[in-house]
């Protein structure tokens, strides 16, 4: 037990702090008397009180962290604190455990598949409490994204070690990571204070302005509305949030650099916006060109401003809706299912493989076309100007098959539970993505509430596989992992 | 155009051979006067005067070929030989060269997708043609496993290059494979005679024996009755029938050693038959707990028989069946198609990404959660008791991930064409494991038929790609691969 006290010492301290965000929508509660307050001081007291308990204990331990600690922290963070986050609506909505703890695991994952129906008739509170786990989310998810799982090494994510804003050399694990997460969290604020005003100035109100921007930001994809985006029915208001979508969908760490730097330079020599933009805008065009030859939309510019905004969000990992697309022609739905698996880039609060693991396969296999015909062939693979060296490789490889087999694994299991394929395998992929809405019983016109609690379960172990980019998860859960 | 002449001699010779073969059928439909003859006459003579038109030209150019030259060989033979084996059945049945190209490649690539029915009223002599293509095309696919492909370096199939019977030192390209053919085909024919006398012994017709083994030996599928071996409907012919299906799943350079050392050593020292036989026994035990459960069946006996047999013929990619599975809960159906894609072994006629890979793909991934945990461990990835060079391990990751985007992008093609989804993944993968029947609408009670002519020739394609293990075929298609 001993070798564990300082990631309990940490745990504790981040449960103190995240107790604090539920003061937010207590006092909104109480300010509003929307009836919920009862839910929030609950959830809030309890928190607070294990993180109390378990900082106490362990309050002596402040060794630094190792990379093996730096797995168990991670880990239990995804796992443990949707248990608190989901408490509010347990307590106020009377949901199951499994249907509490799946939206919250959905907000903090910024997956953005729900259980709720109703959503216009919920206390405004809950609704903010929803969009802000997105949020909270999405900082925590560009920390993990940009400092954190570089650090451990996952899936080739060392790669990107050198671009990390902040004081770079080899120093400890804590300090570093302080640094360079206040960097991005003040992007992350400015950008989402640009976003709330933008909507506000588009015609939402103040509170949906906020909600929206949360999980617009996060790309996360909860809405306080039933129909969604359907609901205001506004091209402006879908034009501003396609803009943020694409924003929060490439690297955050580019942007800290283009801020800071006041120049467009970063974008320029990111590797993957090219590319990301690129496969977005090709694709908003074909679908709209596609949509409108199906004769799903009579003119072509109302199939190009629906294909805009929902391709962007499917593809970017949000899961926002403007209309049904499920009842498009199949082809659609599932060319935007595709490209959520990898189009956002790496150090977005986006979901899938990421763009750049993406390119380093796709080079993989043409070298190995090269070797095939010149089998002494020297042939890098190279991203930018950089030679991928061989461990990162093997990560990426190693990452892009066991994505492929969890989605198979776990489309598996929701078919052997009963599950009608189509809506078992977009489940699993809209949740190991962290998109959110999937097909058929599952898609943007309905909910996860059809679903069974086992199969609640295998949706919302997808999300976390998919957010900690399942090797952080799996190595947790080998036995050699906890033998000494 | 000269230096494709050792390419143009070869192919023409193989030419000449294979419009022998038709001598075959051509003699069967005179004896019997079956009123087919007509359509092999012609046939024969038009593929031996363009053999003899290739060769002459090209007689000279006794130049070894190098092993650019034996991509393209490979690749010829594969697409056009189907050209001249579909004449019959285009002469006789006046079906369209769509499905009479895609009935010859699923022949020759030993799939056993058919678009034919009525078949228990065809000329015999055309029955024949269809299953002789699959034992032909069991004999090109054992050679091509175990000495063409590993000489070409597909997909880390060097790693296979010592274990094949013959000559090994690193001598020229032609006499080591013709040495290695003629061992496994003594292995292959003598197998082929056991089954044929195996299953006349159990009650078929000498002729239905024959054909039976055919296509039992190539593990492709075709059958001379629409309800396929149902129609025997006989225990004995299925034990018979699984038994020389898991034979042909196996290795068959296992099998040259075995009886060529009089032992069984050699069995026991694959590294993959412990593994291909022991899930699928697993498989068919709990596949038969399951349908017992949901109620299919009502005896276990009766559930034991017909998930026994469908596990086995459809993971070895033979598609016979005995009952229409389709009927089944779809997980089951689901189940068998994916075992099909990876569990036959190296060196059999069976399709998929084969045993070997499958396990070295389970161990590198072990080996990037272990090199998480520990950045600087050394962990070589052992199979048997020799550790996988690393190039090799590349060349293996590639495939896996290639063969999974393969059938992502023509499942998204055949959708994109309006096939209804779980139709076209299921052609898809039926198609590139060289299966034969999917699921839906090309399930084992109706054929390929449905499908328009643009999906036939997806399909057709997919067979290819999967019976030249993608890569040779792709390596042709680069542009690199044609400058010079």
């Amino acid at each position: 037990m001993r070798s564990f006290y300082p990631v309990v010492r940490v745990f504790g301290v981040l449960l103190i702090g995240f107790s604090l965000t539920l003061l937010v929508p207590l006092g909104f509660s109480w300010y509003w008397h929307d009836g919920a307050e009862l839910a929030y001081d609950e959830a809030f007291a309890l928190t607070l009180l294990v993180g109390l308990v378990l900082y106490w204990s362990a309050r002596h331990h402040d060794d630094d962290l190792k990379v093996r600690d730096g797995f168990l922290i991670v880990v239990l963070v995804w796992t443990l604190l949707p248990l608190f986050a989901g408490m509010p609506l347990m307590f106020q909505l009377g949901i199951s455990f499994t249907d509490a703890y799946f939206e919250a695991m959905s907000g903090l994952t910024t997956t953005g598949a729900t259980v709720l129906s109703n959503l216009d008739a919920l206390p405004p509170s809950i609704n903010l409490w929803r969009g802000m786990m997105v949020w909270l989310g999405g900082m925590g998810l560009i920390v993990l994204a940009v400092a954190i799982l570089p650090l451990l090494g996952i899936g080739g994510r060392q790669m990107f070690k050198a671009e990390t804003p902040g004081p770079m050399k080899d120093s400890q694990l804590t300090p570093r990571m302080t640094q360079t997460a206040k960097g991005l969290w003040a992007v992350y604020a400015v950008v989402t204070a640009l976003c709330i005003l933008a909507l506000h100035w588009a015609g939402m109100n103040w509170f949906d302005a906020v909600m929206h921007a949360f999980t617009t930001m996060g790309l996360g994809g909860f809405s306080s509305h039933d129909a969604s985006f359907g609901y205001w029915n506004s091209p402006a208001i879908e034009a501003v949030v396609v803009v943020f979508m694409l924003l929060a969908g490439m690297n955050f760490a580019t942007m800290f650099l283009a801020l800071s730097g006041r120049s467009v330079q970063p974008y320029l020599s990111d590797p993957e916006v090219r590319w990301f933009l690129g496969v977005t805008l090709a694709s908003v065009l074909g679908i709209a060109f596609y949509l409108w030859l199906q004769g799903t939309y009579v003119d072509f510019l109302t199939a190009l401003r629906h294909a805009a905004f929902n391709v962007v969000s499917i593809a970017t990992t949000t899961g926002f809706a403007s209309v049904d697309y499920n009842q498009w022609p199949f082809f659609a739905p599932l060319w935007m299912l595709f490209l959520c698996s990898f189009v956002t880039s790496a150090g977005s609060t986006g979901g899938g493989i990421k763009m750049i693991r993406a390119i380093i396969l796709y080079k993989q296999v043409y070298r190995e076309l090269m070797r095939a015909m010149h089998p002494n062939i020297v042939w890098p693979v190279r991203v930018g100007d950089n030679a991928v060296p061989h461990n990162i490789l093997f990560a990426v490889l190693a990452f892009g098959f066991m994505y492929m087999t969890s989605i198979v694994t776990m489309t598996l299991l929701l078919s052997a539970s009963g599950l009608e394929i189509v809506t078992a395998f977009s489940a699993v992929v809209a949740s190991i993505n962290n998109t959110g809405p999937g097909l058929n019983q599952v898609g943007p016109a309905t909910t996860f509430q059809v679903l069974s609690d086992f199969q609640t379960w295998v949706c919302t172990f997808a999300m976390l596989l998919g957010r900690l980019e399942i090797f952080t998860l799996l190595v947790v859960l080998t036995p050699a992992f906890w033998r000494r | 155009m000269k230096r494709y002449y050792p390419v143009v001699r070869a192919f023409g010779l193989l030419l000449i051979c294979f419009a022998l073969t038709l001598l075959a059928p051509l003699l069967l439909s005179w004896w019997l006067d079956d009123g087919a003859h007509s359509a092999y006459d012609e046939t024969f003579l038009l593929t031996l005067a363009v053999g003899l038109l290739l060769w002459w030209p090209a007689r000279h150019a006794k130049t070894e070929l190098k092993v650019r030259d034996g991509f393209l060989l490979v690749v010829l033979v594969w697409t056009l030989l189907p050209l001249f084996a579909c004449l019959p059945l285009l002469l006789h049945l006046k079906i369209s060269f769509t499905d009479a190209y895609f009935e010859a490649v699923s022949g020759l690539t030993a799939s056993g997708g058919t678009v034919l029915s009525g078949l228990d009223a065809m000329p015999l002599s055309i029955n024949f043609w269809r299953t002789f293509m699959h034992w032909i095309g069991g004999m090109g696919v054992v050679v091509l496993a175990v000495a063409i492909l590993p000489l070409l370096g597909i997909g880390g199939r060097q790693m296979l290059r010592a274990e094949v019977p013959g000559p090994m030192k690193e001598t020229s390209l032609t006499p080591r494979i013709a040495e290695t053919a003629k061992g496994l085909w003594g292995v292959y024919l003598l197998l082929t005679t056991a089954c044929v006398l195996a299953l006349w012994f159990f009650g078929m017709e000498p002729w239905d024996a024959l054909m039976h083994a055919f296509s039992v030996m190539g593990l492709g599928g075709f059958s001379t009755k629409d309800a396929s071996l149902g129609h025997f409907n006989s225990l004995p012919i299925e034990l018979t029938v699984m038994f020389f299906a898991l034979l042909s799943g196996l290795n068959y350079a296992t099998h040259f050693l075995a009886l060529h050392g009089r032992s069984l050593k050699p069995y026991r020292n694959d590294p993959e038959a412990p593994y291909f036989l022991g899930l699928l026994a697993a498989s068919i035990l709990a596949l038969s707990c399951y349908l017992l459960v949901v109620g299919t069946f009502e005896h276990f006996g009766q559930a034991l028989r017909y998930v026994a047999f469908h596990s086995i013929s459809l993971a070895t990619s033979l598609g016979l069946s005995t009952t229409d599975y389709g009927q089944w809960p779809f997980f089951a159906q689901l189940w068998m198609l994916f075992l099909g894609s990876f569990i036959a072994c190296s060196g059999s006629t069976g399709g998929g990404i084969k045993m070997i890979r499958a396990m070295i793909l389970y161990k590198q991934v072990y080996r990037e959660l272990i090199r998480a945990m520990h950045p600087s461990v050394v962990w070589p990835v052992r199979i048997g008791s020799s550790p996988v060079p690393q190039n090799i391990l590349f060349a293996v990751l590639a495939f896996g991930f290639v063969y999974m985007t393969s059938i992502v992008s023509m499942t998204l093609l055949m959708s994109l064409s309006g096939l209804e989804i779980v139709t076209g993944f299921s052609a898809v993968v039926a198609s590139i494991n060289n299966t034969g029947p999917g699921l839906g609408g090309v399930g084992p009670s109706t054929t390929y038929a449905a499908l328009d002519d643009f999906q036939t020739w997806i399909c057709a394609f997919a067979m290819l790609l999967g019976r030249l293990e993608i890569f040779t075929l792709l390596v042709v298609l680069t542009p690199a691969f044609w400058r010079r």
